[in-house]
């Protein structure tokens, strides 16, 4: 929803409410409930499936797959309303990739219920043919907005977004994928059409808020900030509006605290990004207050 | 009185709005670590692709005396890669013209540690099917490998040095025209945007992937060499 609709509609509740002369509105806010929608996530996991070997210089033990489900189990025994999602690169980086060829990846994927996850460039490395076997094994969807695959054998097997409905809230996810010509070699991404993330991403972004998302998240596998001009999450996140998180991944970045960075209205959007190989869960706790709900329901209600 | 009314309605409305703020996010990180136990069902399921592997991942197939360091500029594990792949490459052959290798840093997708190294710890360093081959170049794309090496701020390189920005190359002299740079496919097609390779004059398929040849060069070292020399500065 557009926040300035959302002004003009609360005026007209609580305007009405106040000429009812009653304490009604002032009881709500005492009253108010709020719904916790909890967002997991990820980024180049890197077919990490067992943890890291003990003699690891810098992570010894830390990560795997198996650990990843008992705390998103644990997790999601406390919270209702759990979305987990990653932010591509799921293949290459352990044999376990040479070897089955992403397959193990997407099944243990979907034994972790992830709701949905975006392409990285690494997840071109089997080529399409590959990545269309193995995601056939995914129970989640692949959300590529500004992948265009029509003239490949990926067509219809990727969608640009996708909404969730938590209690009564939506939220809308989408995916951005980064410019494949010189990061992976074009017989493995053959007919894939390049499109402009921040165009393409203003665009569904903005369609998302419209179809009334309350909160809207872009998966992307930008990269966090370059030292050049090159278009990172930063740049998406201050080029475009409607977004209000970027989950990142392809830079590796390991960010202790989301960063804020102000979109092209002003407005904040969290960029966060759990460095790599599954050692981290992301974890963003959104609580969207219940009085939006209450005056959407009250306008219903003619009181004026 | 009909103003009045909507004077009022819109001054409540932004009361309303000023002191309820819809979204709020509170973020936390969890770390993935031994704190947790793994799940037996989870793991069950990985077990049989985890035993075919290992059998062919976990033998052993040398020693490394520290743990090696990939990084830019230069690093130990940068130089170790490319003098192995150099090593492999022409240790029976004669050279009449110079050769460098020339990888990319992050190509190099591990690092070995102090202790036993692996098959599968070869497969980390370089998990891609990349195949090794040797480019020839003019010597006039030294300068454009300058530029590129300075703007990345440094690749390993091997059988060369690249002096305060400037490539010196093994084995020239004044009568070379020609170079040859042993690379994979990846980076000689472009990958990296490494375009000097565009400027190529012969391509040398060598039939062998990057990471067999490191395969065998752990084996022949046994135990690995380290070489710490700074190679590259700008």
């Amino acid at each position: 929803m557009k926040r300035r609709s959302f002004v003009k509609k609360s005026a007209l509740v609580s305007g009405g409410l106040l000429l009812a002369g009653n304490s009604f509105a002032k009881t709500s806010f005492a009253q108010q409930k709020k719904i916790k929608v909890t967002i997991l996530h990820t980024n180049d996991t890197h077919s990490n499936i067992e943890p890291l070997p003990a003699n690891h210089s810098k992570f010894p033990n830390m990560g795997g797959i198996s650990k990843r489900f008992e705390v998103i189990r644990a997790i999601r025994q406390e919270q209702e309303h759990v979305l987990l999602l990653d932010a591509g690169d799921i293949f290459q980086g352990t044999p376990y990739f040479n070897k089955y060829k992403g397959t193990l990846e997407m099944k243990l994927m979907s034994e972790l219920g992830y709701d949905a996850a975006t392409m990285g460039n690494h997840d071109f490395d089997a080529g399409l043919g590959g990545f269309f076997m193995a995601s056939e094994h995914a129970k989640f969807p692949f959300l590529c907005a500004n992948y265009d695959f029509s003239n490949t054998i990926l067509k219809d097997k990727t969608k640009p977004y996708t909404i969730f409905k938590k209690g009564k809230y939506s939220i809308g996810v989408f995916g951005i994928g980064i410019e494949l010509d010189g990061l992976v070699p074009a017989s493995k991404f053959e007919q894939t059409i390049y499109l402009n993330p921040i165009k393409v991403a203003n665009e569904v972004a903005s369609f998302l808020k419209k179809e009334g998302c309350d909160v809207v998240i872009c998966l992307s596998h930008l990269g966090f900030e370059y030292q050049t001009d090159k278009v990172s999450d930063r740049i998406l996140a201050a080029q475009t509006s409607n977004i209000d998180i970027i989950l990142g991944g392809h830079t590796h970045t390991f960010i202790e605290k989301p960063t804020e960075v102000n979109n092209s209205e002003g407005k904040p959007v969290l960029i966060n990004q759990v460095g790599w190989g599954g050692l981290h869960l992301g974890r963003i706790d959104i609580e969207i207050s219940t009085e939006k709900t209450l005056f959407r329901k009250q306008q219903h209600v003619k009181v004026i | 009185m009909h103003k009045f009314f909507i004077l009022i309605i819109i001054g409540a409305g932004l009361l309303a709005c000023s002191s309820v703020s819809n979204i709020s996010l509170h973020s936390s990180l969890v770390k993935i670590d031994q704190a947790y136990s793994p799940n037996s069902r989870l793991d069950s399921l990985i077990l049989p692709f985890k035993d075919s592997l290992a059998k062919e991942m976990n033998i052993v197939i040398g020693t490394s005396p520290i743990n090696f360091i990939t990084a830019r500029p230069y690093g130990t594990m940068n130089n170790w890669f490319a003098d192995a792949i150099f090593v492999n490459q022409t240790f029976n052959v004669r050279l009449s013209e110079p050769v460098m290798c020339l990888f990319n840093v992050g190509g190099i997708r591990s690092s070995f540690n102090k202790g036993s190294i692996t098959v599968g710890d070869v497969f980390k360093v370089m998990p891609f099917d990349n195949e090794l081959v040797w480019v020839k170049l003019p010597i006039s794309a030294i300068n454009s490998i300058e530029t590129y090496l300075l703007k990345s701020g440094g690749e390993p390189i091997a059988n060369a040095n690249l002096v305060q920005g400037k490539l010196q190359l093994n084995g020239i002299n004044s009568q070379t025209k020609f170079f040859w740079v042993i690379t994979s496919d990846y980076l000689m097609n472009g990958g990296d945007k490494m375009d000097f390779f565009k400027q190529k004059i012969e391509v040398n398929f060598t039939n062998k992937l990057l990471r067999s040849a490191l395969l065998e060069e752990v084996k022949k070292q046994a135990v690995l060499k380290v070489d710490s020399t700074v190679r590259v500065t700008f």
